[in-house]
């Protein structure tokens, strides 16, 4: 049972990267078939990445999210689930090769932090703990999506500015839309990624006595939360609109993403749990 | 000869002769019905159905017809047009079976049509029809071949990109506008110009549901004139700076020496456009717009070469379509095959079941009085009993060979040859 859990491990990547590239032939436009049945092969994806996430959890007798490998195949996951989301409510499938070339990277890198004998961190038996990082997880995959639909903007204006009308320009969907699109997302990642951080401090303070500890990466994070709310509240007062909107919201996740990754790496911080 | 599809065409198109040739064997609809009634009523026809267009004459025919009968509709035709091109293969094609419904399919879904996948054929082939069925001419063979035909275009349309994509340059305007704004309904638009061209792309943009056009001309009264058309409302060219602020949409084609629409203008309207995008499309020649507007932010300025790469690009992809749709069409031809085996069938039975019971009555009917009243009835039932049980072994052969290799026709030729009835 355990080794077929960790196979299945392995073998998550290599269906994504075979979604990756069935969208990757959407985005071309060569086949309009293929493309329909896209949404099903995604929907199956899902249902076999959750199964795989249960049954997993289930033979080596751990909790979900307490290891790395759990934290970002759960990314992984919830990028492919949000992306299905947006696919069916807008019937756009032109941004699922970028958004799903993501999530494979994701689900790669996971298998270097795969280790399922080490023993988690006893926090890590918290069950709140689970509600605190879902939330977490699912405010960082709409931050992700909104980065990405704010790089797609900027390769479509570029391509519509330069009058370059080749598959991009043909493929990605409207500047109107995928601002709308990084724009919803990033209100998605402030409300999910604020529960969780609101939540995290509550647990903080039925576990360690305190709401508020001076650590940097809870610094960080509420720090850039701050930062995401005021930015989205800027853009609304001074009208910022289309590049610029874009270009904020992929510096905004970059951001994130290598200060979580610095501050990961080379701090010593109470919230290290792996 | 009898051949599973009874279809037959006798054709003229774009891709046979120049519009000199085609204009001399084009049909109008009082010739079209003319042509109808003449062959059916001369030739015993099935069913006959033309579809008349600028690109193509075609005359389809459906029944069981033997070269000869088609050599005669041929010089009956030229009769008809007064012409000589109808029995001359130099221009006209004449495909029979397969090859007609295939090439009917094609042209329905715009295979066959100059600018690939374009949709205007479908309804000239419905009116073509239309009007045949109005002179009770399509019989069940035209009737099905339409429904099949017009399946296999919506099969084209909704399994490859063969309609996608703009292919005229004042449609490519409107694809570029929604590769922004992708949404075109509530915009305003301004029309630069009240010419032909500025008019035609204004069309395609109040048919994509834009709330409003803006019509600015040197001559206010031109203006006027199409702002009535369109509803909208007629300004001088001095008004430009303040449409600028309100328009999302500019499309521009005078005959200006000078820029109309500068890169100071744009600029200084930015501000108040609080960074709403624009779309400027130039149609003009010399341009109307400064080229340097395209470096502001939010201006998109397209001229008439990008809008004529657009259309350039969407034809390529529209012809490497082309396998993929005539896929399409091959299965479907397959489809309107057996559906033609089992319309044969049926009426095949129909046709025996009537030669059975014509020969049963003129023997009833010769012996008649010979046979004492009484026993009338009883001879009645008895004949009706034989013939029952024959026929029935007849239909269970021809179900039998149609199972076997798929094809009853030969079964259907030999019962045929056995009792000396005509082909039909």
């Amino acid at each position: 049972m355990k080794a077929l859990g960790i196979l299945g491990c392995y073998l998550m990547p290599l269906l994504y990267l075979g979604i990756t590239y069935f969208y990757y032939t959407v985005f071309l436009g060569t086949n309009k078939r293929l493309a329909k049945r896209s949404t099903w092969l995604l929907t199956g994806l899902i249902a076999i990445h959750l199964l795989h996430l249960g049954l997993f959890h289930f033979s080596i007798n751990r909790m979900l999210f307490s290891s790395v490998y759990d934290f970002l195949s759960f990314l992984s996951f919830s990028i492919v689930l949000v992306y299905l989301i947006i696919e069916l409510r807008l019937n756009n499938k032109a941004s699922g090769f970028f958004i799903l070339s993501f999530a494979f990277i994701v689900e790669l890198i996971s298998l270097i932090y795969l280790n399922p004998g080490v023993s988690p961190n006893p926090l890590l038996k918290n069950p709140g703990f689970v509600l605190h990082v879902s939330m977490t997880i699912i405010g960082y995959t709409a931050l992700a999506l909104s980065a990405i639909y704010a790089l797609m903007y900027i390769l479509q204006e570029r391509s519509i500015k330069k009058h370059r009308f080749g598959v991009i320009f043909q493929q990605l969907p409207a500047l109107k839309y995928l601002e709308k699109m990084s724009i919803q997302a990033v209100v998605i990642g402030i409300i999910f990624l604020g529960f969780g951080i609101i939540h995290g401090h509550v647990q903080a303070n039925k576990v360690l006595g305190t709401f508020w500890l001076p650590d940097i990466k809870v610094i960080m994070l509420d720090a850039l939360w701050l930062i995401y709310v005021l930015g989205y509240f800027l853009s609304k007062i001074l009208r910022w609109y289309g590049r610029r909107m874009a270009w904020l919201s992929l510096l905004a996740f970059l951001i994130l993403l290598v200060g979580g990754m610095v501050v990961s790496n080379i701090s010593t911080s109470f919230h290290h749990f792996f | 000869m009898n051949s599973i599809i009874p279809i037959y065409l006798i054709g003229i198109s774009h891709k046979t002769a120049p519009v000199a040739i085609r204009e001399q064997v084009a049909l109008d609809s009082t010739e079209q019905e003319r042509v109808i009634q003449t062959l059916i009523s001369e030739y015993a026809l099935d069913g006959c159905m033309i579809i008349s267009t600028c690109n193509r004459t075609e005359i389809y025919f459906s029944g069981h017809l033997t070269e000869d009968v088609q050599k005669q509709i041929r010089q009956r035709l030229n009769q008809l047009k007064n012409t000589d091109l109808f029995v001359s293969d130099e221009h006209i094609f004449v495909y029979s079976g397969e090859r007609a419904v295939a090439h009917f399919f094609q042209v329905i879904s715009g295979l066959d049509s100059q600018i690939i996948g374009e949709p205007q054929i479908t309804g000239q082939v419905k009116d073509g029809y239309q009007l045949a069925h109005e002179l009770k001419s399509t019989g069940a063979l035209i009737n099905k071949l339409l429904e099949f035909g017009l399946q296999t275009g919506k099969r084209i349309r909704n399994e490859t990109f063969l309609s996608n994509g703009a292919v005229s340059v004042s449609f490519a305007g409107v694809e570029l506008a929604r590769k922004i704004f992708s949404d075109l309904s509530g915009k305003r638009v301004l029309l630069i110009g009240a010419g032909e061209t500025a008019e035609l792309a204004a069309l395609h943009f109040l048919d994509k549901g834009v709330s409003k056009v803006h019509i600015a001309n040197r001559t206010l009264s031109k203006a006027e004139a199409l702002a009535e058309k369109f509803r909208g409302s007629a300004h001088a060219l001095e008004e430009l700076p303040q449409l600028l602020q309100i328009c999302d949409i500019v499309i521009s084609a005078t005959s200006s020496s000078d820029y109309l629409v500068t890169r100071e203008m744009m600029k200084k309207i930015g501000y108040e456009r609080r960074s709403q995008p624009i779309i400027l499309i130039d149609l003009a020649i010399p341009r109307d717009i400064e080229p340097s507007v395209q470096k502001i932010e939010n201006v998109y300025l397209y001229n008439l070469d990008a809008l004529q790469e657009i259309v350039r690009l969407n034809l390529k992809k529209r012809e490497k379509e082309i396998p993929t749709a005539l896929e399409i069409v091959d299965e479907m031809v397959s489809e309107y095959e057996s559906w033609c085996k089992v319309h044969s069938l049926g009426s095949f039975i129909e046709q025996l079941t009537h030669y059975f019971d014509t020969l049963r009555q003129n023997e009833l009917a010769r012996l008649n009085s010979r046979l004492p009243e009484e026993g009338l009835e009883e001879v009645e039932y008895l004949t009706q009993s034989i013939l029952n049980k024959i026929l029935h072994r007849h239909i269970s052969f021809l179900k039998q060979s149609t199972l076997n290799s798929g094809d009853h026709t030969r079964g259907m030729e030999m019962i045929r040859k056995i009792y000396g009835m005509d082909g039909g």
